[in-house]
Order: C-alpha cells, then structure tokens, then sequence
C-alpha cells in the first residue's frame, strides 16, 4: 500500500478513510484531526490555559504532545489513584512524557485526598470503574475551577465516545444523551469540557503514540477486568469491520440529529444541581458522592 | 532441502509467543490471530505493517492490541 498523501510506503491503514499513509503524513492526518475537532466545536483558543488530565496511556499523552506542538497554553494533570499494582509505573511515565516534553505537569495524590482507590474499592458496592470515573472528573473539575483553567481535555476517543453513546442509547439514558459530545460549555461549578482526539479511532492513536515514539504505560487497570466498556468496544469494532466508517457516521448524525432533543428535553425535566453541602461542588444530592465517599473512609 | 525460518509472533498484552512455520503477509498474520486491520499494531523491525505488507521467512513480529482496558 502507497501512502494516499505522498506515494511513500504506508504504514498505516485507515479503511474508514479509504487512505494509507506514511508515517509523517499520518502525523499531518492526525494533527489535521485534532486542529478540526477543536475548531469545529470551538473548543479553546491558543492562549487560554487548557488542562489536560493524563493517565499514562497512549491517548491522553499522545493529546498533550499534539497540543504542545500546535502552540496551545496547556498543562497536564495526572491523578495518582494510589493502586500499588498500577499507579507507581503510570505516575513515572507521565512524569518522564512531561518532563522531555517540556510540558507543565501537576499530580494529585488520592491517598493524601482521603480516597486511594483501593480503599474505595473495598468499601462500595457499585463497579469501581464507574467510582473510579466519578472521583477523578470530581478532581479534575476541582483542580481546574481553583486554578482558574478554561477547560479540562481529556484524551476520550472515537471508540470511547462510540461505546458510551451506544450505552446511553441501549438505556435511552435521556440525561447522558443531552450532554455527550466533544464539548460541553462550563457553568456553575462545572469548568469547560473538551475531547479533541473524538474524531480519532483508538488504533489511530495507538499508531501515533507508536510512530512518536511515546513510551506510555500499557499494563491495564488491575481492576478494569470484565469491564462493559471493553466488551462494547469489541461489538463496535465489529461493526466497523463490516462497514468503515460507521463509528464516526453513528457519532457525528447523533451530535447532528438527535442530541438537540435529547437537550431540549433534558432542560423541560432535568435533576436540578445545588452546591454540595461540604465542598460547595455542585451535585444532585445534599452532599456529594466524593465527599461521602471521603467521610466513609474517615 | 532446508526448511524456511519459522516466523516469531509476540502477543504483547497477553504475554505470549508463537511460532508459525510460514506466514505471507500481515493480513494473514491479523486472519490466524482472528484481529481486524485496525484491532492492533503489526510492528516489525520499528515500523508499523500495512495488512498488504509481505512477511518473510525469520522475521520477528510484535502485536499490540490497541483496545485500552483503563
């Protein structure tokens, strides 16, 4: 296979786009991608201070490297969940990305917060994953309210968006469908949220973090095991087999047709969100889920 | 007459070698492992491998699974 921009041998394959490319021009694809994804949904300027929330993995890495070369005024965050299996190794890879990088990098430490998520995970009854999620978005909106950032970014991808909106759709989930999408505005509370990688597949990522040389942190959560989210991805992924490009066609007609009503309705009939009683963070209850978790673990 | 080189697979998530005695291209590679062309990374000697691409006799080949688990 030649390369579609350059004739050079390919070496990566992209059925969904009917294209083949050679390393740098996959680079120019990817940062194409990203650059149109951000102004399409007019997600940040070049200079407000943008956080990017960074696991260690291939996609949040490979979205920090990308911003960083097209001049935006980023910063990474790294939330160490305190799993003695996993958190020790992520951790020293994004410290290592940011550092050669010359990227800003701060961490947070949910066992000086009061939740080490292994602790958490003994004291809940619902799937850690989804606890997991809702203290690291808690934190991640936190840090970025008290350090006056203009929005959070997080290195959600197509596959990751797909998956969920196929979720939310099995359920009908009418408050989950009026706010998925590659951005969300802040309000009261609630700091800007934005995907910029939403029109990337997970293989594309995957083949840039590979061609940029990124060394990220591949061992899996040792408690994301059975997942759904994983098993969703699988069944999309068949799909796409079949029929290229059907992940980013479901995505982009649901943002298109069907999330404004999802909106309108959420807006006649929503959970009204009042500041959480302990840390002022808005939240459908008196207290908050963190803040109750916090108190549990005393 | 002497055999080909066997080809070296290694499954990187799971951890796992094989060996096949011949293989022709990474689309056949992707076929025997039961992977779509955009399910994992075929690398070979630092480059990534289209599913068109040849496999020879000898090389040594790495699968990374591109589905994150978290």
């Amino acid at each position: 296979m030649k390369c579609s921009r350059c004739g050079a041998v390919a070496q990566v394959a992209l059925p969904s786009h009917h294209s083949g490319f050679c390393p740098d021009c996959f680079r120019v694809f990817f940062s194409r991608q990203v650059e149109r994804a951000i102004h399409q949904h007019r997600m940040f300027s070049q200079q407000e201070p943008v956080l990017v929330a960074l696991s260690g993995g291939k996609d949040s890495l490979s979205l920090l490297r990308e911003l960083v070369l097209q001049g935006y005024n980023v910063t990474g965050l790294h939330i160490d969940l305190g799993i003695p299996e996993s958190s020790p190794a992520a951790r020293a890879k994004v410290e290592a990305f940011c550092a050669a990088l010359g990227a800003r990098l701060a961490v947070l430490d949910m066992a000086s917060e009061g939740v080490p998520i292994p602790a958490v995970k003994a004291c809940v009854t619902r799937p850690i994953c989804s606890v997991c999620g809702k203290i690291k978005r808690y934190y991640f909106n936190k840090f970025a309210m008290d350090n006056g950032f203009a929005a959070i970014c997080t290195g959600h991808n197509l596959d990751d968006e797909v998956g969920r909106l196929f979720a939310n759709t099995l359920r009908w989930d009418v408050g989950y469908l009026s706010d998925q999408g590659p951005s969300l505005p802040g309000r009261d509370g609630f700091v800007a949220k934005c995907r910029p990688l939403y029109r990337l597949s997970e293989y594309e990522t995957a083949a840039y973090a590979f061609l940029s040389g990124i060394d990220i942190h591949v061992a899996p959560c040792p408690y994301s095991k059975g997942a759904s989210f994983t098993r969703r991805k699988e069944l999309m992924n068949r799909l796409e087999g079949e029929s290229p490009g059907a992940k980013l066609q479901f995505y982009e007609s649901f943002l298109k047709n069907a999330r404004p009503h999802f909106e309108a309705a959420e807006d006649r009939g929503g959970v009204a969100l009042a500041p959480c009683e302990r840390c002022g963070y808005p939240t459908s209850a008196v207290v908050c889920n963190v803040c109750r978790i916090r108190e549990k673990l005393g | 007459m002497p055999q080909p080189s066997p080809v070296t697979v290694v499954l990187e998530r799971e951890g796992r070698t094989l060996v096949y005695p011949r293989l022709t291209t990474a689309h056949q590679l992707l076929n025997r492992l039961e992977l779509g062309v955009n399910d994992c990374l075929v690398i070979r000697d630092g480059e990534l491998l289209t599913p068109d691409r040849k496999i020879r006799p000898g090389d040594a080949i790495t699968v990374r699974t591109v589905v994150s688990r978290g």
